[in-house]
């Protein structure tokens, strides 16, 4: 048959195996500083920028869409042309593909350190990120789909299929689950509330780790492993069994993040039987390329490449069968919040994901620049540097994982915790932390090395930027079967049917669980008690948000004793109903905030409190390892978009009054004063201005609407009666200062202290109230109280004559 | 280039490389999935439809699988304290209105000791000096009372309105009846530097 001439495109493989490598690099000292923080708080200098709760996003967008996202399209790149005979598609889409992928990372760089994030995790770009986003990997799929259909090879390899399911798949998890709706630029509140955020939010996380970290990937495995070795695929049979299993039950299994939580029973079930389906599957794709290995074990001896890929290969093979097992729930019971999950992702990451991309490039870069490797022996220090990396990191991670939890759950033979301070059993984890640093030195000093051997290797060679090759022109065969095809060998040579298979294999389990969740209201029993947040309040959860609280903050209690005793009363579904995003978090390395604003509760503290424990953690915990947030009490709260955010959640259903939002600034303005009146009254001065003010009013929120009783709610709709006499004779005014004098000095100090020193309560003689100044407002603080700033409600207590009395002496005082 | 590298791989005798599949040079081999990860496979999905029938089709109980774990975890502690306490009334029965105060040294410092291990410092300070956030513990005025049994009530149960938190279920009556002698005995009276101006009657 007549050949026919066509180039390679090498000079886009070339550009993405450097982005790889830079962002590589980037990427570890990222996550060598975010542990340094861990171990060594002073590491987060202060600095809003690079405190822990910025810095650790940067380094899982980085690690992951960075540094591997870049090695998928390295490889990708490199073996779809080859395997399809044929140039990409289209080189601008190639160009667009790269170098939108490369805004991407800067951008998500920069805004991560300015504090904007939506607050998912892996998915906490902003919403015009995520259009380019969607709009470069949309390029990516075109290009490699107009490649398939100009092929000229009749039918599509394994790595294909893998490289088709991860295009598909990732690109519907990543537009369900970024449907919001913008405040402003780089603003934006997701669609979703609570549990339903929470569903949408893992079936991605979940599936980020399926389809952009693992099918991929798969499908370089499938190309680079049997060439770097020079042998047959094991099991062409086995190939597709394990891809056809892996991409339908993948789909299922992300509520396997949410066990034990605020999650339907049913949604629960499909999360753990899920993963444990995918044990065969996933461990298919380690077989296939083990088995490809035999007879050629003597060459992985001498060569780091195969090292590097067998240890990936094994690498994966452990995530993979650990993950089914952290998805039972009596494994995850005792795992969820600790330090297990950051070993198991790191398995993954540092194996898998990592090892495999080093083989890669080691294979690949003394390839395209036609030349040999600059050093085996350094490819070789650069495998033992990684090995031992990976083993100095999880090994203390997994023991720190099994003390913390430990201690979680012990109680004394009294019956109380046996550390109930949480600080304890963080503390114990310190030289853990510090093992774990040394471990990503050793990995990150084994990627420089591969860095210079790289650059040598770039060095000595040249690069054919269009390489120059034959095939003949792909021959027209029947539609149908042949005779003696199988119904698989047939679909291999029709890509579009191959591909709406695919479809619907991902399609099917995100469908039944996340429709469900949003249309059956039995998933989401509401509770009459829950309200939303007020303005200040919700500002002040956009601070929680910004800050990355939630990366080591959880909100959510489960149903154990240990926690029950600890934290309060265990989360219920409905208490999440205004949660746009939900906040549940996916590691302790605080205690859980689900409770800290009931004053009865135990995790209460004081506005006080938390305002000396945000300017200096270390002066209210020993030992604490959290940043401090010094800027929170500099930075005044801009209002400016307060009202677009009241409007934003009336949009999504959130039931303010019709009209709120030209009364919200007003109101969050009233509530600040409040707040800093309180504070003021303890002797410390801030101006209600500030954002610090917001958040602590986010934090004395949560938890206080499931556990006010139905009595309490109902009493507080009931309008309160307030039958005021105001008395002016200098016979009452005097009885008055003598009620006073006998109840109330205690807090507010004698009569005439003005600036409050001292005291417990505020300052009574001067301007400024708290609750009010008019006389009813006065009035009716004193009669009813305010509880929960520690003021009695005196109904009960004294006469409605003395009542009156005492409310006109200070009344009449003030004038 | 693509035939000589098809001439150097090698593979099994029992192998058979399938003949129309290459890849770019890479051949793929005719063997069936090891029976085992079949197996494998199946075994782990009647485990998922078995689990699935326990707990949905064929669960009895009012309350879901996870409730009623937790219940039961409640009902076992409480059982356990109950059992505790008649093998021992004497040590677990305990009138907290009636608290005496201890006076030997080693109690007196166990309590010094809880009150750094407990985190007392962080609102009434390393000396008892009082700070933003509590009282002053050093000084004649007390805002909840000053008799050993007031003391002990605070500390245990707290007074959550104020700020103090209680203590209840992080320290054993022991502990707290150790914490107020020391409190009472050693720290009342000690006039330590910055001491914050007294508070209650």
């Amino acid at each position: 048959m007549e050949q026919q001439t066509f180039y390679y495109d090498n000079k886009i493989v070339k550009l993405f195996a450097y982005a790889t490598i830079l962002w590589g690099v980037v990427g570890l000292l990222v996550g060598l500083i975010a542990a340094l923080q861990l171990a060594f708080p002073i590491f987060n200098f202060n600095l809003s920028y690079v405190t822990f709760g910025r810095i650790r996003p940067i380094h899982t967008n980085a690690i992951i869409f960075a540094f591997v996202g870049n090695a998928i399209f390295t490889g990708a790149y490199y073996s779809i042309q080859r395997l399809l005979k044929a140039r990409m598609f289209n080189d601008f889409l190639s160009k667009f593909n790269f170098w939108g992928w490369q805004f991407i990372i800067v951008s998500a760089a920069v805004t991560f350190a300015l504090g904007y994030t939506t607050g998912k995790e892996y998915a906490e770009l902003e919403w015009p990120i995520d259009l380019m986003v969607a709009l470069v990997w949309v390029a990516f799929g075109v290009n490699m789909i107009g490649t398939i259909i100009k092929r000229r090879e009749q039918h599509i390899y394994v790595a294909i299929w893998f490289y088709l399911a991860s295009f598909l798949a990732v690109a519907i998890l990543h537009v369900v689950n970024s449907i919001e709706i913008p405040v402003h630029f780089m603003k934006s509140y997701i669609v979703y509330a609570g549990v339903q955020d929470a569903v949408v939010q893992w079936w991605y996380g979940h599936n980020a780790v399926a389809f952009f970290l693992t099918t991929p990937y798969l499908g370089l495995m499938y190309y680079f492993l049997p060439k770097a070795a020079n042998r047959p695929v094991y099991s062409y049979r086995l190939s597709i069994v394990h891809f056809w299993a892996l991409i339908f039950i993948y789909m299922w299994a992300g509520p396997h993040h949410l066990l034990y939580q605020a999650l339907p029973d049913w949604a629960q079930s499909l999360g753990v039987t899920f993963s444990v389906m995918l044990i065969a599957p996933s461990w298919g794709g380690m077989v296939n390329g083990l088995m490809t290995l035999r007879g050629a074990w003597d060459k992985v001896r001498d060569s780091a490449i195969l090292k590097f890929m067998v240890v990936a290969v094994t690498g994966y093979g452990m995530s993979t069968f650990e993950g089914p097992l952290l998805s039972l729930k009596n494994v995850n019971a005792l795992s969820h919040f600790t330090d297990w999950t950051i070993a198991h992702v790191h398995i993954g990451g540092l194996a898998w994901n990592g090892f495999l991309a080093f083989g890669m490039l080691y294979w690949l870069i003394p390839k395209l620049f036609r030349t040999k490797l600059y050093s085996d022996k350094q490819a070789n220090i650069h495998f033992w540097l990684g090995t031992l990396g990976i083993l100095f990191y999880a090994v203390p991670l997994y023991w720190a994982a099994f003390t913390q939890t430990l201690m979680w759950k012990e109680f004394t033979a009294e019956g109380i915790l046996a550390y109930p301070n949480f600080m304890e059993t963080v503390t114990q984890l310190i030289p853990m932390y510090i093992t774990r640093v040394l471990g990503g030195t050793l990995y990150f000093t084994g990627a420089i090395l591969m860095v210079y051997n790289l650059i040598k290797t770039i060095q000595s060679g040249s690069i054919e930027e269009n390489e120059e090759a034959h095939a003949p022109a792909l021959a027209e065969t029947s539609k149908l079967r042949l005779a003696g095809e199988t119904i698989h060998r047939w679909l291999e040579r029709k890509p579009v049917q191959f591909t709406i298979w695919i479809a619907i294999a991902v399609i099917v389990g995100g469908a039944v669980e996340i429709i469900p969740m949003m249309m059956i209201k039995s998933n989401v029993p509401t509770i009459e008690s829950v309200k939303p947040y007020t303005p200040l309040e919700l500002e002040g959860r956009d601070i929680y948000v910004r800050e990355g609280c939630y990366t080591c903050h959880s909100q959510m209690v489960r149903p154990f004793r240990s926690e029950t005793e600890r934290y309060g009363e265990y989360s219920k579904v409905g208490e999440f109903v205004y949660d746009h995003p939900y906040q549940w978090g996916s590691r302790r390395m605080g205690p859980d905030l689900a409770r800290s604003g009931v004053v009865t509760g135990k995790m209460y503290k004081t506005d006080s409190w938390h305002f000396n424990h945000m300017l200096d953690p270390r002066k209210m915990v020993k030992n604490s390892m959290m940043p401090a947030y010094p800027w929170l009490i500099k930075d005044d709260l801009s209002t400016d978009y307060t009202a677009k955010k009241i409007s934003v959640m009336q949009t999504l259903g959130v039931p303010y009054p019709e009209g709120y939002a030209e009364k919200a600034v007003d109101d969050l303005k009233k509530q600040a004063e409040t707040i800093a009146a309180g504070l003021k009254a303890n002797g410390i001065d801030v101006s209600p201005s500030k954002e610090i003010i917001a958040l602590i009013a986010y934090i004395q929120r949560l938890g206080v609407d499931i556990t006010k009783q139905a009595g309490e709610v109902k009493a507080e709709t009931e309008e309160v009666v307030i039958d005021f006499t105001p008395l002016t004779d200098a016979e009452s005014v005097t009885a008055g200062e003598a009620v006073y004098v006998k109840n109330c000095v205690a807090c507010h100090g004698a009569a005439g202290n003005i600036d409050g020193t001292g005291l417990v309560g505020p300052a009574l003689f001067d301007t400024i109230y708290i609750h009010g100044n008019t006389p009813n407002d006065v009035f009716k603080v004193t009669s009813e109280g305010v509880p929960a700033k520690g003021m009695q409600a005196w109904k009960h207590l004294l006469p409605k004559k003395e009542l009156d009395q005492v409310v006109s002496f200070v009344l009449n005082y003030k004038k | 280039m693509e035939e000589t590298q098809e001439k150097k791989i090698t593979h099994n005798e029992d192998d058979k490389l399938m003949i129309d599949h290459s890849y770019d040079g890479i051949q793929e081999l005719d063997n069936r999935p090891p029976p085992w990860i079949m197996w494998l496979f199946y075994i782990t999905v009647i485990w998922s439809a078995l689990y699935g029938g326990y707990y949905h089709w064929f669960w009895q109980e009012e309350v879901s699988p996870q409730e009623s774990e937790y219940q039961a975890e409640l009902l076992a502690a409480t059982e356990k304290q109950e059992k505790l306490k008649a093998s021992n009334p004497e040590k677990y029965s305990f009138d907290e209105t009636k608290i005496t105060l201890f006076s030997e040294a080693a109690d007196l410092d166990a309590g010094k000791a809880l009150y750094a291990a407990k985190g007392c410092v962080a609102c009434h300070g390393n000396l008892g000096e009082g700070n933003a956030v509590g009282p002053n513990l050093t000084d004649e005025a007390w805002l909840n009372g000053n008799t050993p049994a007031d003391v002990f009530k605070v500390i245990k149960h707290g007074n959550p309105a104020k700020g103090m938190m209680a203590y209840k279920d992080q320290m054993t009556n022991d502990e707290i009846q150790k914490l107020t002698s020391w409190i009472l005995v050693s720290l009342k009276g000690s006039n330590p530097p910055n001491a914050k101006a007294p508070q209650g009657n």
